[in-house]
């Protein structure tokens, strides 16, 4: 008996790690592997050592697209989280058609965001500009897509579009956990508004928070969709992200082997700020 | 008495705050609408050419994209992909999440767990290079291959939620049918199989959502070949007639139909289900 | 019962899998004909190959040929070289790209092709110097060149009386004069960071020598010698532009020049589609950029716009000379050359379109530069530099940048050429 329940795990287990290794753990190490070569992808290559990563560090374009992401993912992730709690907060709050709202709020979540993209290209090009001509302001009145300095922008609502449905969701989950007895008591303390907030409500759901905190900052770092579909990393290399400019320079631009490089640094940095930010949150609930 | 009046003037206040955010996401999608039903001599430069109603409801936009786009096949295709991938990672996630979940006291399952969810942290970006040869190589540079790379790539996390909830299914309920005589085979799938519906809901919801939309695996384990996904013709015909926006806005409205169906069929599941994802 | 399941699914799994392999792999179809697959990288190019891939098929009972002409051709191409999945022939340019393909063998060597006697010798030069190592092989056959010099509106210098200037000094003199009058003298498109190179490509075939790129691979020079007079000569084309180039994409520069905003627009011939497309009645003409202190040094930057090669692994080198053969047929030649206002490269009696007439003396003569850009390697983003450059107009900047850029993107290409010369003793 004992023996066949250990016979069966390990049927289980031996086909389906092998799957993964073979579709993960294995291109992992090939990746590493063609980081030390200058591989274009198609003939014959050479070992280059570590000449790659060396010239990472003194790459612009690579740098610039770090900065980039990396600022799109702060401002994006502060930004949704704040609209996503407010919007929480009124969903859960005693209105009518509940439902109907949070299932209209979900919404910009299912589409992909590749068709989110292009027609979010054509209101920035077209629609945006329209407007501010009617209205008259003259900054605005071309695609804000079109500038060097305020591409990203356009790149952040799109995302922050798709993403405050999803982590609304989650906030209001979150506050439902938070039993009505608690008010009450915080009633008789005299706590209302804001200060209810800060010192009841917002404590006992920081658990969902952090939960919003890794989701977000983890899809921002890895855009993709949204920059091939309104900038294509353009104007001015403004808006590369690092896995756009993977994708790009390393498939089709010939440098498989340098952008893999940049590949694996890109790994330590995720996994570097996934780690940190768990034992922050860790933390911080600890405290609590 | 007072203190309920101000609170229903303040639900009211948030009611009508509610109505107009709402207008941030029906915009885009009126937008969408009525440029796909318009010709491009309805299209004006002012606001009023480019936002009013059509002349006519015709369907030739509509026609004319399914043709360019080949629709059908990419529908095909799109389906044929995401109902595999979650049917696969149900039955072999499931799995998996059951070896690693009663077997939390050995060493090695120990290893194997934190090894397959550590693949979370992986990045795609890193993935994509070795894997455009590799699934070459085994002839996979296709939807077969990619459906084998889905179920991959979200076995870290699936792997995780089935585990976790095997915790709140008592072991007793096993030993009961082993006694009986059952093999751990087949246990599982009498017993514990069925009592994982709820997470099973969840993981089809969430690796659907994700599997459906998902634009760079295709691109670069297809890309060339003539198979098409619904993004991906989406991603060709822009390209191609990115200047017609009348024809491009009606590729996008086909392009989101089935999922805005599927979305308001099983609403109440998905938003479940991805709160569930999510949260444990 | 689900067992079964199981198994089932993952049969079925397995057996498409290898049917999409076996797919794949086949050279000839069911009905026994053989496949030649095209893939061209001229996606506005798309009708006529779409004609040519029908007429090729209903006058062939042996062979079925397919011509795909995608967007984004390059990365298509790249990508499935990355898996090893080869079309049989493709369509390409010559440029920096040709360069690599041959390099990685990729290419078949197609100097036994009949039909390659009738190829105009100088383009024939032309792609054995984008070789990086000089090969044996022939590895190209190239179909049409473009011509890259100034587009200008001929109606405007006829009323005018404006004569085309043979040297810089001439044109910069004429410049000032449409000025004076009131016209703008050019239109730029910078927003769309390629079109910096038009000007830079023609200017640099008068300004330095061909083999600039090369000279620098094997050290004997650098770019802040050789492109000096280049880049500050570039810098004073721009108060003859529009204000603000950098907000008009090329779409936007060729309309621009369509409805008479501008007297020229230095850009290539593969401009003139697009220029007619929105005014038809408009009456082009061309000249050779002037950029030197003598006629007889003007040169016509022409290049090879798209020539065919046959891959390395194509199993039926036969066939795919019979296609080639048909599209070099003089009829098709013609009609894409009348389609694109291309040149062709074949020898022959072809009718050039009448945009080129200021060009043509230089075609028949043979006095014709490559692009300089077909030697950058596309990593580099010497157009985004250039860009750079005309913002910040920094010419010390720019050439030290250019220098440092260059060798590191070319490194390998440096070694390679070095390590050919010392096993060659020097000189080619």
């Amino acid at each position: 008996m004992k023996n066949d329940r250990q016979r069966t795990f390990l049927l289980i287990t031996i086909p389906i790690l092998g799957l993964f290794v073979c579709f993960n753990t294995i291109p992992l190490i090939r990746g590493v592997i063609y980081s030390f070569t200058n591989f274009r992808g198609f003939g014959s290559y050479d070992w280059v050592g570590i000449r790659n990563y060396v010239d990472l560090f003194s790459d612009a374009r690579v740098g610039k697209s770090y900065l980039f992401t990396i600022k799109l993912a702060v401002v994006t992730t502060i930004v949704v989280n704040i609209i996503s709690l407010i919007l929480a907060l009124g969903l859960n709050s005693k209105i009518r058609a509940k439902g109907f709202f949070r299932g209209a709020y979900f919404l910009p979540n299912i589409l992909g965001s590749l068709v989110v993209g292009y027609i979010f290209n054509y209101f920035f090009t077209y629609i945006l500009p329209a407007l501010a001509d009617m209205v008259g302001i003259e900054s605005m009145s071309t695609s804000i897509l079109s500038s060097p300095n305020k591409a990203w922008i356009g790149i952040m609502i799109v995302c922050a579009w798709q993403a405050i449905a999803m982590n609304t969701i989650i906030y209001i989950s979150g506050l439902q956990t938070v039993p009505e007895d608690v008010y009450e008591a915080g009633g008789l303390d005299g706590a209302t508004g804001w200060k209810q907030f800060r010192h009841l409500t917002f404590p006992l759901i920081i658990p969902f928070f952090s939960i919003n905190m890794v989701l977000s900052v983890k899809n921002f770092l890895m855009v993709f969709d949204q920059i091939m579909a309104l900038t294509k990393g353009g104007p001015a290399q403004s808006t590369e992200s690092i896995s756009y400019l993977i994708y790009n320079n390393g498939m089709s631009g010939g440098q498989f082997g340098f952008q893999s490089a940049n590949a694996v640094v890109f790994f330590i940095v995720i996994v570097a700020i996934s780690v940190a930010q768990m034992k922050f949150s860790g933390s911080k609930e600890e405290q609590l | 008495m007072k203190n309920t009046t101000s609170a229903v003037k303040a639900n009211k206040t948030v009611m009508v705050l509610l109505i107009l955010g709402l207008s941030t996401i029906i915009f885009p999608l009126y937008m969408t609408i009525i440029i796909a039903f318009k010709q491009p001599s309805e299209m004006t430069n002012s606001i009023s050419g480019l936002l009013s109603l059509p002349k006519t409801w015709s369907f030739d936009n509509f026609r004319e994209a399914m043709e360019v786009t080949d629709f059908w096949n990419s529908l095909r295709n799109s389906l044929l992909i995401s109902v595999l991938t979650v049917v696969l990672s149900i039955i072999i996630h499931s799995l998996m999440g059951y070896t690693l979940g009663r077997n939390k006291k050995s060493k090695f399952y120990n290893f194997v767990y934190l090894f397959i969810v550590s693949g979370m942290f992986v990045p795609f970006a890193i993935l994509m290079m070795p894997l455009a040869k590799q699934t070459a190589e085994l002839g996979l540079a296709n939807w077969a291959g990619v459906v084998i790379l889905y179920v991959v790539f979200y076995m870290p996390m699936n792997v995780m939620l089935y585990s976790g909830y095997l915790v709140n299914i008592p072991l007793a309920l096993e030993e009961a049918a082993r006694v009986d005589g059952a093999s751990t085979w087949r246990t599982y799938w009498k017993i514990i199989f069925p009592i994982m519906k709820p997470m099973h809901a969840t993981v089809a919801v969430i690796t659907a959502l994700a599997v459906w939309n998902d634009v760079m695996t295709p691109l670069v384990i297809m890309a060339g070949s003539s198979q098409n996904t619904l993004p991906l013709a989406q991603l060709n015909f822009q390209s191609q007639f990115g200047t017609n926006y009348n024809l491009a806005f009606a590729s996008y409205l086909l392009s989101l139909i089935p999922i805005l169906i599927f979305y308001l069929i099983c609403q109440k599941q998905i938003l479940n289900g991805v709160v569930n994802g999510a949260v444990k | 019962m689900k067992r079964k399941g199981i198994r089932c699914l993952k049969l079925t799994l397995c057996c498409a899998a290898a049917a999409f392999a076996v797919q794949g792999c086949g050279a000839s179809s069911d009905d026994g004909k053989i496949e030649i697959e095209i893939v061209q990288y001229k996606p506005e190019a798309a009708n006529y190959f779409k004609v040519v891939e029908e007429e090729f098929n209903a006058t062939h009972d042996d062979i079925h040929l397919t011509i795909s002409s995608p967007n984004d051709a390059m990365t298509i191409l790249k990508t499935r070289f990355i898996r090893e999945d080869y079309p049989d022939i493709i369509g390409i340019g010559g440029d920096i790209n040709y360069s690599y393909f041959v390099d990685a063998e990729i290419l078949s060597d197609v100097s036994g092709y009949e039909g390659m006697q009738y190829i105009n010798q100088g383009y024939l030069d032309i792609a054995e110097s984008l070789e990086l190592v000089p090969t044996d092989g022939t590895y190209i056959v190239p179909y049409v060149a473009n011509a890259a010099g100034v587009l200008y509106n001929r109606d405007m210098f006829e009323e005018h009386g404006w004569q085309i200037p043979t040297t810089w000094d001439e044109l910069v003199a004429l410049c000032d004069e449409i000025q004076a009058e009131g016209i703008l003298p050019f239109y730029f498109g910078f927003k769309d960071t390629w079109t910096c190179l038009a000007p830079w490509n023609a200017m640099a075939v008068e300004l330095s020598p061909s083999d600039t790129t090369k000279q620098v691979n094997r050290g004997q020079t650098n770019f802040t010698t050789e492109y000096r007079e280049l880049a500050e000569k570039y810098l004073q084309l721009l108060p003859y532009g529009p204000e603000g180039p950098f907000a008009y994409s090329y779409n936007d520069a060729c309309t621009a020049f369509a409805r008479g905003e501008s007297a020229m627009y230095t850009i290539g011939s593969y401009a003139t589609p697009q220029i007619l497309s929105v005014n038809p009645d408009l009456n082009i003409d061309s000249f050779v950029m002037p950029a030197g202190d003598s006629a007889d040094d003007r040169t016509l930057n022409s290049g090879i716009d798209l020539g065919f090669c046959v891959m390395a692994n194509c199993e039926n080198k036969e066939a795919a000379y019979e296609v080639l053969n048909f599209l070099y047929a003089d009829e098709n030649l013609q009609k894409y050359i009348d389609d694109q206002n291309a040149v062709p490269c074949k020898t022959g009696d072809f009718q050039l379109s009448s945009m080129l007439d200021g060009m043509l003396a230089f075609i028949e003569s043979g006095n014709m530069t490559d692009y300089q850009d077909h030697y950058y390697p596309s990593e580099m983003s010497v157009d985004a530099l250039l860009q750079t450059y005309l913002i910040e107009q920094n010419t010390d900047n720019f050439l030290a940048n250019f220098d440092a850029n260059w060798q590191r993107y070319n490194r390998d290409i440096i070694r390679m050429v070095q390590d050919y010369e010392a096993a060659n003793g020097g000189k080619e």
